[in-house]
């Protein structure tokens, strides 16, 4: 942030209080100060001080405040003084303070300006007017990935995931809503679906393991230019839309790996309902029970092989024949033949997007 | 007191996937509990539904005396340790293990404190101070680590924490974690898939396959005692050699018989079990280390003496790997470093009939261990 702002603030504010205002950065530097000649003195031993407490600390003559209290702060607000009006005054200093990096934020922040590009919330052509404005480089290759936690949090993900990827110029993350929050990540050319998908596992894991809530994550696609981000957070809406329906066993879905699901996802659902009415003949899909379901699962799991499958559900393999054919007899499928079985495998999976009716994008 | 008891418990996933079947486990305070089988059968969700990351679909879990199936994580007194640790790269050790607890507003001095002790655990003391980019493999691993252990949890659950280390790392991090639980005094859960960290850091191993447990018992009696095929091939390594064949009777002994070979079963492998398998198909396992080409042996044991075609041969240093083909049955053995037996040789080689484990061909488990 332009410490210009903060030093146009504090030269208002010591006009009113008639004591010494400014400001230090997170390492405890001045970057602005009522009194110019104190602009670059160092005070690490209060960053750190502040850095424990997140809260008021009064050291050498001075009252301190973060300017914002979660973790993660950027700047310290400080008046001259430690008695009770100075706490008083630190406290409308740091108010007044937050307004101006607020402004500031929604003005000039990148965090924002990637906010509204991937959210389109800002005009194609303006996209580049701001970028230039911002110095931010338009051709990089970048991926949107979307967070999206199980439940709220005590716990801001926010801060963690700022922690984990502290760095502003190439790693952006938004909060979207309440439980998704997108990171918008330059990467190298290099890089690809296995590296992003080892991101989001060490995303998970750390969300996991700090936060203890579940999350399920969506990788778009990488794009090597800033007007593609919002196709990048697109895709990765659907990866996480077509995994809670199709792979809801997985936490992490790559919208490169999403395979038929995609497929059906894209399909109407009059179409969907058509097709299951004319594979289902001679009986609903409704009139298997859990039990022939599984045998079916487990018969394509072990790619149609009715003595390993037989093994694996620990029925005699006559037992898994007699299933077979009572499946036969109710849908007019052999699921023996490679044909049908696709078709039926096709046709559970319809059924699946038709019964979990997800978000279109 | 940090018992776990599992009680019949199942995950089915909406679309039809069962990722664990009727798992029963008692976990006693402060045993280290490892789940290991090989990848997809069901360990990790086991992990993350006693962690409460995955909601059980049948069964009841208990903590203590107390029920949890409907307890959040985070007030199941538990801590996670998984293979991805992640560090933030631009806070110090310190900071980095004092994260969680400054998030959830800890007081400062009990910070210190938490953050100081565990560094001593770890023995990470000398680096509080620097940045993660600074540390090796190794002393990352113990950051992770300590992440865990300054939020004084009952149970610690472990998720494969070393696969991202490289071979000496990895042992070396093995040792230390045993000191670390002995020193903890608390329950560890850890899942791996490899069977050495089970082997060496367990106090009991649960073997898990297809989302069943397999047989639950201390790291030696699942060696010795196998309850079925894939249990005696997935612990040990090289793993158990197994060979179809045949129980045959001749004048009253039972013989083993198998690609042209027949060896006289001795008496400690033979009870009414193995009888009542008499002509019909059995699997014959010998672990590598049974397989001998050293001529004391071939002296002591006339009786298990075959002929071997030698295919490659091995050398580890303290001892030599043998790949063998007896009349189109593969064997590996598991021989001195002194062995003069070279690749396409034909040699002779002893089978200590003393050590061998009988499976069922149709069933896979164990007749006779």
């Amino acid at each position: 942030m332009s410490n210009r702002f903060f030093q146009g603030v504090v030269y208002q504010l010591r006009e009113s209080i008639d004591k010494t205002v400014g400001v230090l950065d997170e390492n405890g530097t001045v970057v602005a100060c009522s009194e110019l000649i104190k602009v670059g003195e160092k005070h690490e031993d209060v960053a750190i001080a502040v850095n424990s407490t997140f809260d008021v600390v009064k050291q050498d003559g001075y009252t301190y405040k973060p300017i914002s209290p979660a973790p993660g702060y950027e700047y310290i607000a400080f008046v001259e003084g430690t008695d009770e009006i100075t706490e008083k005054y630190i406290s409308l200093v740091v108010i007044a303070l937050t307004n101006v990096k607020q402004y500031y934020d929604e003005k000039y922040d990148k965090n924002n300006f990637i906010k509204n590009v991937i959210l389109d919330n800002i005009l194609p052509g303006d996209i580049y007017i701001k970028a230039r404005e911002l110095h931010f480089e338009t051709e990089a290759y970048r991926v949107a990935i979307l967070i999206r936690l199980s439940d709220k949090s005590d716990v801001s993900a926010f801060d963690i995931l700022q922690s984990l990827f502290p760095d502003k110029q190439k790693d952006f993350i938004i909060n979207v809503n309440e439980t998704d929050i997108v990171l918008v990540k330059e990467v190298k050319d290099t890089n690809d679906n296995k590296d992003l998908e080892k991101l989001a596992k060490s995303i998970i894991d750390i969300i996991n393991s700090e936060l203890y809530i579940k999350a399920f994550i969506g990788i778009g696609t990488i794009v090597d230019n800033i007007r593609d981000l919002p196709r990048s957070f697109n895709d990765a809406q659907v990866a996480l839309e077509v995994g809670k329906v199709f792979d809801t066993e997985k936490h992490i879905m790559t919208y490169d790996n999403l395979g038929i699901g995609r497929l059906i996802y894209q399909l109407p659902t009059s179409l969907c309902e058509m097709f299951l009415s004319e594979i289902f003949k001679k009986g609903s899909i409704e009139s298997l029970d859990y039990e022939t379901l599984f045998t079916i699962q487990k018969f394509f799991e072990n790619n149609l092989n009715v003595s390993e499958t037989s093994r694996k559900l620990f029925v005699h393999r006559n037992t898994l024949v007699y299933r077979l054919e009572k499946i036969r007899k109710l849908t007019g499928l052999d699921l023996r033949r490679f044909d049908h079985a696709i078709v039926f495998k096709v046709a559970l999976m319809v059924k699946r997007y038709l019964v979990s009716n997800p978000t279109k994008f | 007191m940090s018992s776990l008891s599992l009680k019949g418990i199942y995950k089915r996933y909406p679309g039809g996937v069962v990722a664990v079947s009727d798992f029963n486990l008692e976990i006693e305070d402060k045993e280290f509990l490892v789940l290991v089988g090989p990848s997809g059968c069901g360990k990790s969700t086991t992990l993350r539904m006693i962690a409460g990351l995955e909601e059980i679909t049948e069964g009841e879990l208990y903590i203590g005396d107390k029920i949890v199936n409907d307890i959040a994580p985070k007030d199941r007194d538990i801590a996670m340790v998984f293979q991805n640790y992640a560090l933030y790269p631009h806070m110090t050790v310190f900071d980095n293990m004092a994260f969680g607890l400054k998030l959830r507003k800890t007081p400062k001095d009990e910070i210190k404190r938490r953050v100081e002790e565990a560094a001593k655990i770890l023995d990470i003391s000398h680096l509080l101070d620097r940045k993660p980019k600074a540390l090796s493999g190794g002393q990352r691993q113990r950051v992770a680590l300590g992440r865990a252990i300054v939020r004084e949890p009952k149970v610690f659950l472990l998720d494969e924490p070393l696969s991202n280390l490289d071979a000496k790392l990895r042992a070396q991090m093995r040792t230390e974690l045993s000191k670390i639980h002995h020193n903890l005094e608390t329950t560890f859960i850890y899942v791996t898939h490899d069977q050495t960290e089970a082997m060496t850091m367990a106090t009991r191993i649960v073997v898990m396959k297809d989302g069943f447990i397999q047989q639950v018992d201390v790291p030696q009696a699942l060696y010795n005692k196998p309850c079925n095929m894939f249990v005696a091939g997935f612990i040990g390594s090289p793993q158990m050699n197994f060979v179809d064949a045949e129980i045959v009777e001749k004048s009253g002994d039972l013989y083993l018989e198998f690609k042209g070979n027949s060896l006289k079963l001795p008496a400690s492998k033979i009870n009414d079990d193995v009888r009542s398998y008499i002509g019909k198909p059995v699997v014959f396992g010998v672990r590598p280390e049974h397989v001998h080409d050293e001529e004391r042996y071939l002296e002591e044991m006339p009786d298990y003496v075959i002929d071997a075609d030698v295919e490659v041969t091995e050398l580890m240093g303290a001892e030599t790997f043998l790949y063998l083909d007896v009349d189109g049955a593969k064997l590996t053995a598991k021989v001195a470093p002194t062995t003069t037996a070279k690749a396409d040789e034909r040699i002779k080689i002893a089978v200590s009939l003393e050590h061998i484990h009988l499976f069922d061909k149709e069933t896979q488990k164990t007749i006779i261990n």
